[in-house]
């Protein structure tokens, strides 16, 4: 080979190595490739209101699931010009809060706004110098608007921090088929369906005399009826709040819940179906059982599950008073370099009237208490609950939520407690033994903290 | 070689030039490996460091990092979960992969006999399963192994008891062994494929002069010189079902919320849910650590037995 030849080959591969590296950043070329895109249509507003729009800010937006904050920020970016908000959706949870724990232990890559789901707060609140306290930001003055358990859920255990502006809420009531509570020769109608089962006692009841005359399950599945009365646990379930050891096995709420759900799989009363299964899809569909306890946002679900069981459901009260099980906050995570535009974007996005649009178009149910008697709120019927006022029914269940303490490790503690129960249903293991099992797993995991 | 003894006398004599040809064809020989080497160091190397790095450590990921020495390895091992998703994993890797591969071999000798028809419509059949997305393909399965699934159904036709797929001991292991079967039989057998290929015909030809049946021909022409592909392919599904992940994940958490139902739980699941779902990345890294031997082990494993398969027939390479 000629000398002269060599030094194009290495320039050759140097650019080879550098173009490969160009691949590796990738995501970054994207990131700055779509906000164009979003800006879009609104480079014709820019131009009239230049003057008084100052510096121009994009906002990051890691959302969750099915929200209308895309649209809604559009609107945003309408009335303020300098502002676009850049959104990134995911409907996979767990990916959704990893990205997060990845960018924040890597010290970059967090959006300025981050959907944070209520079964992932555990993980993140004690990180108070990862986030913004958004009472600096002037959150103190807009906490009395929210749900007050709603707003301590999001703060820290003396209330001075606050990791996020309350979304939408999942207050549990009880969906029920009408065309099968008349089979069994129960009322239809939502409050007197609700009386005849306003203890757990009587919901047992009411359950063993349905299942003798239709011969089917009262209630869909354990993990359900078990989330029901779990939920109703004073201030904590599995973890004390004080120093967040393991107190499930001490707590009577806990053991009432496994009771009673055991109590249900003895007598037959409780379907053989797994949550989200496709067999569970059919029997919400077919009737194959008459009452489901579940969160606002599970209507969304029995929707989808059921077509042909339009107009055959209603929604009513759960004994002995309401649960919660899921709804967001929105956080400014301490990466995002423009706190002061993403609170008043969050905030505004997060008031009654935004809130009450998010529930029009995609069922979030609102975390505003004043909206609960609001006439736009209250006035909407569902065809799909033959014509029900079912906003009025959650926001009743809404006001009977007491705020309980999770602890970071509630989730996986939850599971072992289910597994008994399918344990107890599937293998006809004995419920005791089941119990101990559960408690001793929980016992283990709690020793790693 | 060739260079005359003067010429090197001249250059040590003189000053030497640092950039002498042979340093730079050697430098643009490594800069033209270079780009793997890079990204194999900094997403290759450096993450198995840290990993064992970490394992020293307790930490949640957020907060800072807190030295306790074995401890995370004491805890793995005391666990009986990490202990029931080592033997989870032992069971399940057996059952997916043995009758697999004997499946895939036969298959493969099928599609390479010279009867078969519509060879290459086979051949893009039986790979369809492994590009399909194994979520997709778990959930599924999962009906088809439902409480009132097609699976017991069947069992009822044959008048045995229906099996609980979803919690039982053996039950799970069957559904979940199934999907890996189903996924990589084809796979394997398009390997085995090209090894049968690679086989010259003129052996066979040799053989049935000499009066071989089908059955001799495939003891020993075919399996002989095949054994470079077999050894091959246990390696890889070896180490594939060690790394057992998304089947059991999927299907015991239905919507991929990751149940650790102990009846499936492999030890890459106990690894995942032991960093994301429980926030201990100091125990996780102990179990990757942990696993990472134990990979090593079963390769070795697998190595010396092929080595000693090869010693008895008399180094039958091809």
């Amino acid at each position: 080979m000629k000398r002269g030849k060599k030094w194009p080959m290495l320039l050759l591969s140097l650019m080879l190595t550098a173009s490969l590296a160009a691949c590796g950043g990738k995501s970054s070329t994207q990131d700055t490739q779509t906000p164009e895109k979003t800006t879009d249509n609104t480079t014709t507003q820019t131009e009239d209101t230049k003057k008084d729009s100052g510096e121009k800010v994009e906002l990051s937006f890691w959302s969750l699931g099915t929200t209308n904050y895309e649209e809604l920020g559009k609107e945003y970016t309408k009335e303020h010009p300098n502002v676009t908000i850049k959104f990134q959706n995911t409907s996979d949870q767990t990916a959704h809060h990893n990205n997060l724990t990845t960018a924040l232990s890597a010290g970059s890559g967090a959006p300025d706004i981050f959907m944070l789901e209520i079964g992932f707060m555990e993980r993140f609140i004690g990180a108070e110098d990862k986030f913004y306290n958004l009472n600096d930001l002037g959150a103190k003055d807009i906490a009395g608007n929210y749900l007050d358990w709603k707003w301590k859920q999001g703060s820290s255990k003396d209330g001075s921090f606050q990791i996020g502006l309350p979304t939408d809420i999942g207050p549990t009531v009880v969906y029920y088929r009408t065309d099968l509570a008349e089979k069994a020769g129960l009322p239809t109608e939502p409050d007197a369906f609700g009386k005849e089962i306003d203890t757990w006692d009587k919901f047992a009841a009411v359950a063993k005399q349905f299942k003798d005359k239709t011969g089917k399950p009262f209630a869909d599945l354990t993990d359900l009826v078990y989330n029901g009365i779990r939920d109703q646990s004073e201030g904590e379930i599995y973890f004390s709040k004080e120093d967040g050891s393991f107190i499930g096995d001490k707590n009577p709420q806990v053991k009432k819940a496994f009771d009673f759900t055991v109590k249900g799989i003895q007598e037959g009363w409780i379907g053989n179906t797994l949550l989200w299964s496709p067999e569970w899809g059919q029997a919400t569909n077919d009737g194959g059982f008459d009452v489901m306890l579940g969160p606002a946002w599970m209507a969304g679900n029995i929707k989808s599950n059921g077509p042909d069981s339009s107009g055959k459901w209603r929604i009513t009260q759960l004994p002995e008073g309401a649960g919660n099980w899921g709804g967001s906050f929105l956080t400014l995570p301490k990466q995002g370099k423009h706190s002061k535009e993403a609170y008043e974007f969050i905030s505004w996005l997060d008031d009654k009237e935004n809130q009450l649009e998010s529930f029009k178009t995609k069922g979030l149910m609102p975390s505003i208490p004043a909206l609960y008697t609001d006439e736009a709120f209250t006035g909407f019927k569902d065809d799909f609950f033959g014509g029900q006022a079912t906003a009025v029914e959650y926001g009743k269940a809404a006001q009977r939520v007491k705020p309980v303490y999770y602890g970071p490790l509630h989730d996986q503690v939850d599971t072992f407690f289910k597994d008994a129960l399918k344990n107890v249903l599937e293998k006809k293991a004995d419920p005791a033994k089941e119990w101990d099992a559960a408690v001793e797993k929980a016992k283990t995991l709690a020793a790693r903290s | 070689m060739a260079e005359p003894v003067t010429a090197v006398q001249t250059v040590s004599a003189g000053k030497r030039p640092f950039w002498t040809e042979q340093r730079r064809s050697r430098l643009t020989a490594y800069t033209f490996i270079s780009p793997f080497f890079i990204l194999f160091a900094i997403f290759g190397l450096y993450p198995i460091f840290f990993t064992i790095y970490l394992s020293f450590f307790k930490w949640d990921a957020l907060g800072p990092m807190k030295y306790v020495g074995m401890k995370n390895y004491d805890l793995v091992t005391s666990d009986p979960m990490f202990w029931t998703s080592f033997t989870n994993t032992l069971i399940m890797g057996v059952m997916g992969t043995i009758p697999q591969l004997i499946i895939a071999l036969l298959l493969a000798v099928m599609l390479n006999s010279a009867m078969t028809r519509f060879k290459k419509t086979f051949r893009v059949l039986f790979f369809m399963p492994n590009i399909t997305s194994i979520v997709a393909v778990t959930l599924v399965f999962s009906t088809l192994f439902g409480n009132n699934g097609m699976v017991n159904w069947l069992l009822h036709q044959f008048g045995m008891e229906s099996m609980a797929f979803n919690s039982g001991w053996w039950g799970v292991k069957i559904a979940i062994s199934t999907m890996v079967m189903w996924r990589w039989t084809g796979y394997n057998a398009i390997i085995f494929l090209s090894g049968l290929q690679s086989i010259p015909l003129d052996l066979y030809e040799a053989a049935r002069i000499d009066g071989a049946n089908r059955r001799q021909q495939l003891a020993f022409i075919t399996l002989p010189l095949l054994k470079p592909f077999i050894v091959f392919v246990t390696l890889i599904s070896t180490i594939g079902s060690l790394q057992l992940f998304t089947e059991p994940y999927v299907y015991l958490g239905q919507s991929g919320t990751g149940s650790t139902r102990q009846e499936g739980i492999t030890m890459v699941t106990y690894l995942y849910s032991e960093a994301f779902r429980n926030g201990f990345f100091g125990t996780a890294a102990a179990t990757a650590v942990m696993l990472f031997i134990i990979t090593i082990i079963f390769s070795m494993i697998n190595m010396w037995v092929s080595g000693r398969m090869e010693g008895d027939t008399g180094g039958g390479k091809a």
